[in-house]
């Protein structure tokens, strides 16, 4: 009785509302698939309170903040130009090169100003798993396609969102001597946002990592790799499950002997941190949902 | 002539550079003027004491409870989605005829009603005596199953006791400690705080103050190195500059001990009700490092 009455608003209901009014004309018809098309255009948003991104609102972006805080005064110097920059009207450089001195620069680039803006967050996740039979026969894409699409729960335009993709199919995009062609089928990928990707990360840290056997943590490059190349200044954390591994998710377990096959797959959790150091700073938010790290 | 005598005075002068742990308003007013080539050095003052302080926080353990707003567009939200989305795959996840199947019937139809209403669905083409029998099975399946295990109630014993020193209360909240300490013979509430010693890091003097004041039965972290905030009280006459730099901390398991000699007594409380308790200026200093829920 005080659920009905805490769901209740001087009178009326929180959860039900009136019923639909009828429907006096016929709705038009999508020409393509024959289906009825409502007059507006609908698209579905979060249908729940989302733990982790609470979890992050409220615990982790003050932590991050502290942690990667950088102290700076005034405006930062412009960078050093080095060489000029080309020049369309200077007849020297129009036809040339305008390479850059010293190597590339991209593991170079320093990092953004520390503001509240800043502070490193989760913009996805992406699944993705390469099948090697599928070069002979694309039917083996079938069960990897199934896997992820149990895995996420994600459809072509799903909800309504012009931008989700859903499962996507990955083709080959060189000729690797009798392996790869450009163009056929090997892999499968799939983008989670928002409050689909945080589900994933709850699944993921709640009921696979913590049954995997000999899964210390992803670990973490030896202290003597080179902090200056492009992946440790791309805000990317990285890891792989093995086929086994699969076998945990409780969408797979399930019906675990519908799958001819379980595929193994790679992990990205792709954050807004770049410059300098953005990889240190992706592993810390990530960390701080649970995902373990060791040093070997 | 005089522009380049003034640029050397710059270069010799304090520098514009400050690290965490200075403060800025002191350094702009030291900034030397071109006039004098040669400022007389200000009489020493003697240093200041710093402190370090601990904001010890126990992150929320509950979810917030939406607020009615919340709870209709998420109804309406759910209500939309079901209304759109894909047809299940019946035959991927269930074989034909089993119980789970139809259990998962049931409870979708249950689902269906209460989202759509009782005129919705269609009447399910079984005979009466069938549909009591899948009821029946599915009840004795969830009883093997060990369902009905109940959930913790979201409103605790510390919650209906007000009990302010139980980590359990205010689970939505982040709650912060707070300590009882005599201090120049007045009773007065504060964060957790101690001296810091000739040498010692600022983080590492932290912690080793928070073991000695708050005992050490409790697991902690200190995020990050850096101090989160800083508060100067008042100086009493003759005495030096007192800064106390916080920072802040989180409790994972165990609880504090009082030992009667560094602090009275403690408690756990969200940002408001510390207002209550602290010193004005204290609070003006503390305020936005506290999460508002």
């Amino acid at each position: 009785m005080a659920s009905q009455a805490s769901r209740k608003v001087s009178g009326y209901s929180l959860t039900r509302f009136q019923r639909a009014p009828r429907i006096s004309r016929a709705l038009a018809r999508n020409p393509k698939t024959g289906l009825p098309q409502p007059p507006a255009k609908i698209i579905t948003r979060e249908f729940a309170p989302c733990r982790l991104e609470d979890h992050y609102h409220a615990t982790l972006k003050d932590d991050l903040m502290y942690m990667t805080y950088t102290h700076e005064i005034g405006e930062r110097r412009p960078p050093r130009q080095i060489r000029l920059k080309f020049d369309p009207e200077d007849p020297y450089t129009k036809y040339r090169k305008n390479p850059p001195v010293g190597g590339s620069q991209i593991g170079k680039k320093p990092a953004p100003p520390s503001t509240p803006e800043n502070i490193v967050r989760l913009e996805k996740i992406q699944l993705h798993a390469m099948v090697k039979e599928a070069v002979a026969n694309k039917g083996h894409l079938l069960p990897a396609l199934m896997q992820m699409k149990a895995l996420s729960g994600e459809s072509f335009q799903g909800g309504g969102h012009h931008a989700v993709e859903g499962v996507q199919i990955i083709r080959g995009k060189k000729s690797v001597g009798g392996w790869v062609r450009p163009g056929i089928p090997i892999g499968v990928k799939v983008d989670l946002k928002g409050q689909a990707m945080y589900d994933f990360l709850g699944t993921l840290t709640e009921f696979v990592l913590p049954r995997l056997r000999d899964f210390p943590g992803i670990v973490l490059p030896p202290q003597s790799s080179s902090s200056n190349t492009p992946s440790t200044a791309a805000g990317v954390v990285s890891f792989g499950l093995p086929p086994t591994a699969i076998g945990f998710f409780p969408q797979i377990e399930i019906n675990i002997d519908a799958y001819p096959k379980l595929t193994g797959m790679h992990i990205h959790f792709v954050t807004n941190a770049t410059g300098v150091g953005a990889q240190d700073r992706a592993r810390a938010l990530v960390s701080g949902f649970q995902i373990p790290f060791v040093r070997r | 002539m005089l522009s380049r005598i003034s640029s050397r005075c710059a270069l010799v002068g304090p520098s514009f550079r400050r690290g965490l742990a200075t403060e800025a308003a002191t350094v702009s007013s030291e900034l030397p003027s071109s006039s004098q080539i040669a400022p007389e050095r200000a009489k020493k003052s003697s240093r200041p004491c710093i402190k370090t302080a601990i904001i010890l926080n126990r992150a929320p353990v509950l979810t917030r409870t939406p607020t009615p707003f919340e709870k209709a567009y998420y109804s309406y939200q759910a209500r939309l989605r079901r209304a759109l989305h894909n047809p299940f795959p019946y035959d991927f996840y269930f074989k034909q005829g089993t119980l789970l199947e139809t259990r998962f019937n049931i409870e979708e139809r249950k689902r269906e009603r209460l989202a759509f209403g009782p005129g919705f669905l269609e009447k399910e083409d079984i005979s009466e005596e069938k549909r009591q029998a899948n009821i029946a099975a599915v009840e004795q399946l969830a009883q093997q199953e060990g369902e009905g295990e109940e959930l913790m109630p979201r409103v605790n014993q510390a919650d209906v006791n007000l009990d302010e020193k139980s980590l359990d209360r205010s689970g939505q909240c982040n709650m912060y400690l707070i300590v009882k300490v005599t201090e120049d013979g007045k009773d007065i509430w504060r964060f957790p705080q101690g001296n810091v010693e000739k040498g010692q890091l600022l983080h590492q003097a932290a912690q080793k103050n928070l073991l000695a004041e708050c005992g050490d039965k409790m697991d902690t972290w200190i995020v990050g190195r850096v101090p989160v905030g800083v508060y100067k009280p008042e100086p009493l006459l003759g005495s030096p500059e007192t800064v106390i730099f916080f920072h802040k901390a989180h409790i994972m398991a165990g609880q504090v001990t009082v030992d009667g000699k560094n602090i009275k007594d403690f408690c756990w409380m969200s940002k408001y009700e510390v207002r209550n308790k602290v010193p004005r200026p204290y609070w003006e200093s503390v305020k936005d490092i506290l999460s508002e829920f």
